[in-house]
């Protein structure tokens, strides 16, 4: 299995009582809270991570949100780039840039070839459908944003592939008479591509593409599921079963010393979603395409959004969920090991971390430990045994009834 | 109702035989049966009010998504309506669909009314003619498009309809709102409710024209809609008290009251 280090960057020195009057935390709450000479130093520190993660082998995600104080890395092609000159050896994925509100899917595939010339062919490629504020800060219609994105995909795919342009693209949602980037990728034929998805026709896809599925948060069983219809869709197509690399896993992640030191930085890891997903309605549950319109009724008088406020954040809850990976270096080991084995198998964990108000020190603390003592029990594990990943699925869906 | 191969729902209230039907084009919701207009309105002529490809009933096929669709949906229309003369109110969103057709022209247009219409913009680069419907707080949204939110009638909607989900409204009324919802924004987030060409062409705008105003409306305020008047050659500006985006619903029988004069005036 491999290790990743997944940073979002957040701003979490906003007052308390401008957040709590504020109707959303994203999108309009206005940049005079953002002090940029705490933004600097964010920087600096966490680029200093990404240093510690490159010597120590764990392997470092991007990504990007807009306009809010869950997320300061406002491009995800642009700090990648930062990230492959700061490294030499690990794995760099972007995860990713929005591709549904970038205007020309050719120019990020032109950055993304770009930072896998720099990097020397370590670069890895992610997709996000995002939406919701993301939209209201891109401008971006969040009607039709699935299609656009996969035809942005498959732009960006050809941009990359292609070696005798320049070829022309005429879709629905992209025009580009004159696609021929400079340079080409550093990998052949292109750089692995990764998407972020749980819904299950995606993961179909997904897996008829050979693309990596990763879930956020999902808990066992979303996930599970998720992995599942991935395989399904190339059984179908008979196509060869995927390996455990084409799965991967994000969730809060903590190595402590001890349990009780784990599972305490772990609980402020949880101001992810206590905070930073603080959204309007406008933003969120009344957003055009947020919800299926025969489903708006049960989601509109429940007040339930896409992202509903969970409301029981207990780090032991968020463990038993499996959401949360937090304790000492064998308690984080062996909850990863039984996630692989719920799910049916998993090669890439992808650790939030430094979030919320996690400091510098305890980060790197955490990825010090990970490294050294998490990692190596996670190398040479046996083959998932299908019947206890059934059995477990069983056992969930009796306790759901 | 089927024009060019596309099905739409079609509310209609039998009018004043002899005078021209009237074609109504929707804003934000389709027109209700029980919208207290509608007797009002067929006393001047047959009512026919289609629901949008998206909204109501009408389904959307799948590559109809831009305001040009609609304008030649409903130029189609206008070819399958039995009348030699046809007269058209657009109201809101619809306003700027009925402003569209207007000025692409068509034989059979009569008179034109527009209700608080989108569609253009005059402002500045820093100016925001048209509240955004989608990124504004359903409160807000609400307040601006009412002069008295109260007194909104039973079972219809406007802007802001967010704010009037709780038990009163059933199941059939959500879908109904979600789906137009989608739809709209799918035919007008960007540029939000405006054409940046209309404002040039309103001139080809040849049938009798009437401009409805609410008073407190403040989605597109008066000042907004006596210049959108101005650019339409011979256009009468009219504007209605106590009556917010929707005079049409907060004030039906001023609302008839002017259109009907309109009508029988024959002359702006």
């Amino acid at each position: 299995m491999e290790l990743w280090n997944h940073c979002e960057n957040p701003y979490p020195f906003v007052p308390n009582e401008v957040l709590d009057q504020a109707e959303s935390v994203r999108a309009s709450l206005p940049n005079k809270y953002c002090d940029p000479k705490i933004a600097a130093q964010l920087y600096d520190e966490i680029f200093d991570e990404y240093r510690l993660c490159d010597d120590i082998g764990i392997n470092i995600v991007t990504n990007e949100h807009h306009s809010g104080i869950n997320n300061l890395w406002a491009a995800s092609p642009v700090i990648t780039g930062v990230v492959a000159r700061l490294t030499r050896k690990v794995r760099i994925l972007s995860l990713g840039t929005l591709v549904t509100v970038r205007p020309d899917p050719v120019r990020v595939a032109e950055e993304y070839a770009t930072i896998d010339v720099l990097s020397k062919g370590r670069l890895e490629i992610g997709f996000v459908k995002s939406g919701a504020t993301e939209m209201v800060s891109g401008d971006a219609n969040p009607m039709r944003i699935r299609e656009r994105e996969w035809e942005a995909i498959d732009l960006i795919e050809k941009s990359l592939v292609t070696q005798d342009g320049p070829f022309s693209w005429e879709g629905k949602f992209f025009i580009h008479p004159h696609v021929n980037i400079w340079p080409r990728p550093y990998q052949q034929p292109r750089p692995e591509f990764w998407a972020a998805t749980s819904d299950l026709p995606t993961c179909a896809e997904l897996g008829r593409r050979n693309i990596v599925n990763t879930l956020l948060f999902g808990g066992y069983d979303r996930t599970r599921q998720a992995f599942d219809a991935y395989k399904q869709a190339r059984t179908e197509a008979k196509m060869p079963a995927p390996g455990e690399d084409r799965f991967s896993y994000m969730a809060f992640a903590y190595v402590g010393d001890t349990d009780e030191e784990g599972m305490r930085i772990g609980q402020k890891i949880a101001w992810f979603l206590t905070v930073s997903i603080k959204s309007s309605p406008q933003f969120s549950k009344f957003q055009p395409g947020a919800v299926a319109p025969e489903m708006a009724p049960a989601a509109w008088r429940s007040g339930a959004s896409r992202r509903p406020r969970p409301t029981n954040l207990d780090a032991e809850v968020l463990i038993g969920q499996g959401q949360m990976f937090a304790g000492n270096a064998d308690t984080v080991a062996r909850q990863i090991r039984e996630f692989r084995t719920r799910v049916g198998g998993i090669c890439h964990i992808i650790m939030m971390t430094r979030q919320g108000l996690v400091t510098h020190a305890e980060a790197e603390a955490s990825f010090t430990r990970a490294a050294k003592y998490v990692l190596p029990q996670l190398q040479d594990l046996p083959p998932i045994d299908t019947d206890e990943t059934a059995w477990h699925a069983r056992r969930a869906a009796d306790a759901a009834q | 109702m089927n024009v060019a191969g596309i099905d739409l729902e079609v509310l209609r209230r039998a009018g004043l035989g002899g005078a021209p039907p009237i074609l109504l084009l929707h804003g934000i919701d389709t027109i209700r049966p029980e919208a207290p207009f509608l007797d009002g309105l067929a006393e001047l002529g047959e009512v026919i009010a289609p629901s949008h490809p998206g909204f109501g009933k009408s389904p959307r096929p799948e590559d109809f998504d831009t305001v040009y669709d609609l304008v030649h949906l409903y130029l189609s229309v206008l070819d399958a309506i039995p009348a030699e003369r046809v007269r058209m109110i657009g109201f809101s969103f619809g306003g700027w669909v009925a402003a569209e057709l207007a000025a692409a022209g068509h034989r059979k247009l009569d008179r034109l009314v527009l209700v608080d219409p989108v569609g253009i913009k005059l402002g500045g680069r820093e100016e925001r003619d048209i509240a955004h419907f989608f990124n504004t707080s359903p409160d807000e949204l609400n307040c601006r498009a009412w002069h008295d939110p109260t007194k909104r009638p039973a079972n219809c909607y406007g802007l802001g309809w967010h704010s009037a989900i709780g038990d009163a409204m059933s199941d059939d009324d959500m879908i109904r709102l979600a789906r137009g919802w989608d739809a709209l924004c799918l035919y007008g987030w960007r540029p939000h409710m405006f054409n940046p060409q209309l404002k040039q062409w309103l001139h080809r705008i040849s049938a009798p024209t009437l401009a409805l105003w609410g008073a407190s409306d403040g989605i597109v305020t008066p000042e907004y809609g006596r210049a959108y008047a101005g650019l339409i050659p011979g256009a009468r500006f009219d504007m209605m008290d106590a009556a917010g985006h929707h005079p049409e619903l907060e004030q039906p029988a001023a609302f008839i009251e002017r259109v009907r004069g309109f009508f029988q005036d024959g002359h702006p």
